[in-house]
């Protein structure tokens, strides 16, 4: 029986040994493994707060919360969140155009997009701050609910302690990415690199983007519409 | 992207750096980079080795001092005032809150820091590496960076020890009010930070091992070391691994709720009950039952990380030492998948009595049952691995052995628990503490017994004494059947852990001096530790030293290295793999290690 | 260690992908913006609004699908690298539906024992801040 990685039919034997079954650097696997613990951790929030919501008699209507935009006037539920959600989605897109541009090794094209993203982040960071800034005047934060249950009951203050919670969890997540994508734009300006002749560093940093990105996909879900 | 990117890591630098140090020779490192802040994953091993044992001789001592009031509650000891102070122990009498605090750490400490920590930290470390033919773990700094999360961790929990309130006293499993509320006991205030930014910090420091070691496991392996050519070690420090990075992260969502709970007003876990000492609460909407599905999420899994690398050792150990090829290895790997897919199935089985629905939980009943099966295939695997062995009583055999005891005798009473009828009876009795120390707390401390007298010559280029080892082995043994076996009895009496005296109950009087007769041996057990702690620093300097490269005869990787191996394990170019590692009197041979090419007309396992 | 290549042609398609997938995620979120203004004034705890909800939890599992697969690569890995990612996950699904079940069992128990939770669960308070309240689905059954 032959040992070498490939075998006698010509077929790679990914499990042979030497070589990654997964065919990916082990960076970029530590990467996705931690992806699915974060994914655990997130997961867990939003079961929690499904629970609770589960145990719980009557709840808040979302729409009536989160209707404000700011420079309108009146209630324009749901037009907000739309627009903080496109942000993110948008710079997931300059994102996967930063990565494929370091596959060649374009160089200016990285840097662009990767400003982009960095942008784009840092619109949707501020927007969330001004949202949990006007929610706070209507008085809400951890531990204090003013809005009341779609049937006119008092609502248990959980609806905004885990809003803030895992919202400010999501935020600290996207701000960690935007600090990950400077360091990586630092990086490449300096040409760390291209002096690599690879650009593995921003697949892993646009891993962990597009995953901030996925999260909020399942927190605008369950907490803007259903 | 490209294969040859997969071999572009770290570890190719350290290769180019081990063949430079290999040929200059005598090469000097700072004290600092070699046994401190070493990147190398077996002085790593050994840090985390070292830290294990303090920690369980704190864990144990803990027990010590608590089973001396469960055991003489009518008794004064001076030498407890002397040794915690006027405010825990006046008179010599410890007080109910100080009894709470040394119930919680020695849980906490020796389940996370011992059976954790120090035992997959220890061989996880040592072992994937050098049994799957590769120079370090795939990131050495995340490795060294595991450790030292870990290290701090456990700084932060000695310190709330030495706090004027106390550690943290309301169960391993902190469970709300008593972890959420401050004023709820004494150790719920600065007792709770202290624990839970130290249980943060050591879930970090489990997220960077296991990441680590899974990658290794998958990029790493030398040519022709496929998976069904690992050793069991491997695999079950694997999967461990796996459990960890997907329980985990569960546990620090609940830890993070239950911090905004304690800090920030919030109630997740709280309602609107009256607690003792702190009033009504103005809290609403909470569900304590959520923190307990959060914990015991992570919890059930738990358990598997900390027997899991012990059956792996045991599995390994035995086959070397009974010179028979392991039984069922297939069927040992594929139990231990059956048993991380059921780890994650099964949680709430540690919550019948919550008001959990008895339609769920009923379902709960059947999947914990399940369990058994795997389980049971593994006991049986082993005991035919013994079966006809030409077996070789080494102390790491004795403690091979005596694990399948103890998992057996341990394990059998899983299935009275796992029934919900059974449950709701013993549920917070002894039998359940008799249950899971046996079949996890002394099972795992077997396991890692096993492995550090069996690698204790790889470790440190000198045996251990074999004497003081079977001595070790035999009082550790009964000792630990004549601790945890009649709590059996007391459990399913009806009489529930944790109490601090059982004085106010008629019923209970009758056990006053088993309670006593199980105190003392405690007692003997806890100090016949310091046979292996006095065995393991002397022979480190003084043990006979290791002359054969092979000294078991076994077939693994590991012991193709020098007898000390350096940073990089392998002199000029890594091992190649021909063969599984259960190859015992084969063909006439003896042993025929990995690394010996298939002869023409061989047949493979 | 040679770089990867990049034809023109593999080039184009990539973008055409990343175009592409972008379109899909921004109608579905349309789509799902839309169901969301539709069914604003629907009761709670009607049929429709309930079938609404779960047509947008598809929607949402169908946008994971996309960035997983698409942005962030995983539809271009190995079969081996899909199913690592993969298979593991597949733990949420009893997680889901065990932590939501007895989350629903602890409220029944309540409002089957606990007289107290029920009187506040049922307690109207006086609108605030300028919202209207629409119970009329709720009071019928009251006495």
């Amino acid at each position: 029986m032959s040992t070498s990685t490939v075998s006698n039919s010509g077929k790679i034997k990914w499990w042979g040994g030497r070589i990654s079954p997964a065919n990916v650097e082990y960076g970029k696997l530590m990467m996705w493994f931690f992806l699915i613990s974060d994914a655990l951790t997130f997961g867990a929030f939003l079961i929690s707060y499904g629970t609770t919501r589960f145990a719980t008699a009557s709840w808040p209507d979302p729409n009536k919360v989160f209707n404000a935009v700011p420079g309108l006037e009146g209630h324009y539920p749901l037009v907000y969140v739309s627009i903080m959600t496109f942000i993110l989605i948008v710079s997931s897109v300059t994102m996967v155009l930063a990565v494929q541009a370091g596959q060649r090794l374009d160089k200016k094209a990285v840097v662009i997009n990767l400003v982009l993203t960095i942008i784009g982040g840092l619109m949707f960071v501020g927007c969330q701050a001004l949202e949990w800034i006007h929610l706070h005047h209507e008085g809400a934060w951890w531990g204090r609910n003013p809005f009341l249950n779609y049937d006119g009951t008092a609502a248990s203050p959980n609806f905004t302690n885990y809003f803030f919670t895992i919202t400010g969890f999501h935020g600290f997540h996207v701000s960690t990415g935007i600090l990950i994508n400077i360091i990586m734009l630092i990086m490449t300006l300096c040409g760390t690199f291209d002096k690599r002749k690879s650009y593995l560093m921003i697949e892993k940093a646009g891993l962990y983007w597009h995953f901030v990105d996925l999260v909020w996909v399942f927190v605008f879900t369950c907490f803007y519409l259903i | 992207m490209s294969n040859e990117l997969v071999l572009h890591s770290d570890v190719d630098v350290i290769n180019e750096e081990f063949m430079h140090h290999a040929h200059g020779h005598e090469h000097h490192q700072p004290f600092i980079t070699k046994y401190i802040f070493s990147m190398d994953h077996k002085m790593i091993a050994k840090q985390f080795l070292l830290s294990g044992i303090f920690w369980a001789i704190i864990g144990g001592l803990l027990s010590v001092v608590f089973r001396l009031q469960l055991g003489f509650p009518d008794q004064s000891f001076p030498i407890l005032e002397e040794l915690l102070g006027k405010k825990w122990a006046p008179g010599g009498h410890i007080t109910a809150d100080a009894y709470y605090a040394l119930i919680t750490i020695h849980g906490t400490v020796l389940l996370f820091f011992v059976l954790t920590g120090g035992l997959s930290g220890t061989f996880a470390n040592f072992l994937i590496p050098l049994q799957i033919g590769a120079r370090d773990m795939a990131s050495p700094l995340m490795n060294m960076l595991s450790y030292w999360f870990f290290f701090t961790a456990g700084v932060i929990m000695l310190c709330s020890l030495f706090l004027e309130t106390g550690p943290f006293a309301g169960g391993w499993q902190a469970y709300p009010p008593l972890s959420a509320l401050a004023d709820a006991s004494k150790g719920s205030g600065a007792g709770m930070d202290y624990w839970t930014i130290s249980m943060v910090l050591f879930v970090v420091s489990q997220l960077l091992g296991g990441l680590n070691y899974i990658s290794t496991v998958l990029n790493l392996r030398t040519k022709g070391m496929s998976m069904t050519r690992l050793p069991l070690t491997v695999w079950a420090l694997m999967l461990q691994a796996v459990l960890g990075v997907l329980s985990f992260p569960v546990l620090t969502a609940g830890f993070v709720l239950l911090i905004f709970d304690r800090h920030f007003g919030t109630s997740f876990y709280l309602s609107d009950i009256f607690v003792n000492g702190v009033g009504a609460l103005s809290h609403e909407g909470g569900n304590a039952i959520l923190y307990q599905h959060l914990f015991w999420f992570l919890g059930h899994p738990e358990v598997y990380i900390v027997i899991l690398p012990a059956m792996g050792i045991v599995s390994e150990v035995m086959s070397v030492n009974a010179r028979k090829p392991i039984f069922g290895y297939t069927a040992m790997i594929g139990s231990m998948f059956a048993i991380v897919v059921l780890a994650f199935l099964v949680w709430a089985h540690h919550m019948f009595v919550t008001g959990l629905n008895p339609f769920l939980g009923s379902i709960f009943v059947l999947l914990t049952l399940l369990i058994a099966i795997p389980s049971a295939i593994k006991a049986f695997n082993w005991i035919t691995t013994l079966w006809k062995g030409n077996n070789i009583f080494r102390p790491g055999m004795m403690f091979a052995i005596g694990f399948v005891s103890l998992f057996i005798s341990g394990g059998l009473t899983g299935i009275f628990l796992g029934n919900a009828a059974i449950d709701i009876h013993v549920h917070d009795t002894y039998f359940v503490i008799a249950h899971f120390h046996l079949v996890m707390g002394v099972a795992g401390f077997f396991g890692m017994f096993c492995g550090i007298y069996h690698w204790y010559p790889k470790m440190f280029g000198r045996y251990m004494n074999n004497t003081l080892g079977d001595v070790h082995f035999w009082i550790t043994l009964i000792g630990a059947y004549c601790i945890f076996w009649p709590m059996y009895y007391e459990g399913m009496a009806g009489m529930p852990r944790r109490y601090y005296t059982y004085d106010t109950w008629e019923s209970f009087k009758q056990f006053a001096e088993l309670n006593k007769f199980i105190s003392i041996a405690a007692i003997i057990t806890f100090f016949a530790q310091f046979l292996f702690v006095f065995n393991f620093f002397y022979s480190m300097y003084k043990g006979r030293k290791v002359r054969e490269s092979n000294p078991y005869h076994s077939n693994t990787l590991e012991w193709t290295t020098p007898i000390n191996p350096g940073h990089g394990n392998w002199e000029g170019d890594l091992p190649e793999v021909h063969r599984w590692p259960y190859d015992y009197n084969k063909d006439g041979r003896e042993f025929v290690t990995q690394v010996t090419p298939v002869e023409d007309g061989e047949e493979l396992h | 260690m040679e770089n990867i290549e990049y034809s023109e042609a593999k080039r184009s398609s990539l973008k055409k992908e990343v175009i592409k997938v972008t379109v899909i995620l921004t109608v579905v979120t349309i789509i799902e913006l839309i169901m969301g203004f539709i069914m604003m004034d629907w009761a709670e705890g009607s049929f429709k609004r309930h079938l609404f909800k779960g047509i947008i939890i598809i929607l949402m599992l169908a946008k994971a699908y996309y960035i997983v697969a698409h942005f962030m690569h995983l539809g271009h890995e190995n079969k081996i690298m899909k199913r690592l990612i993969v298979v593991p996950l597949l733990i949420f699904i009893w997680f889901i539906i065990a932590f939501l079940a007895d989350g629903h069992s602890y409220l029944e128990l309540r409002s089957k024992y606990d007289p107290y939770s029920v009187e506040m669960n049922e307690k109207v308070l006086p609108a605030e801040h300028g919202q209207h309240q629409d119970a009329e689905h709720h009071e019928a059954e009251q006495e």
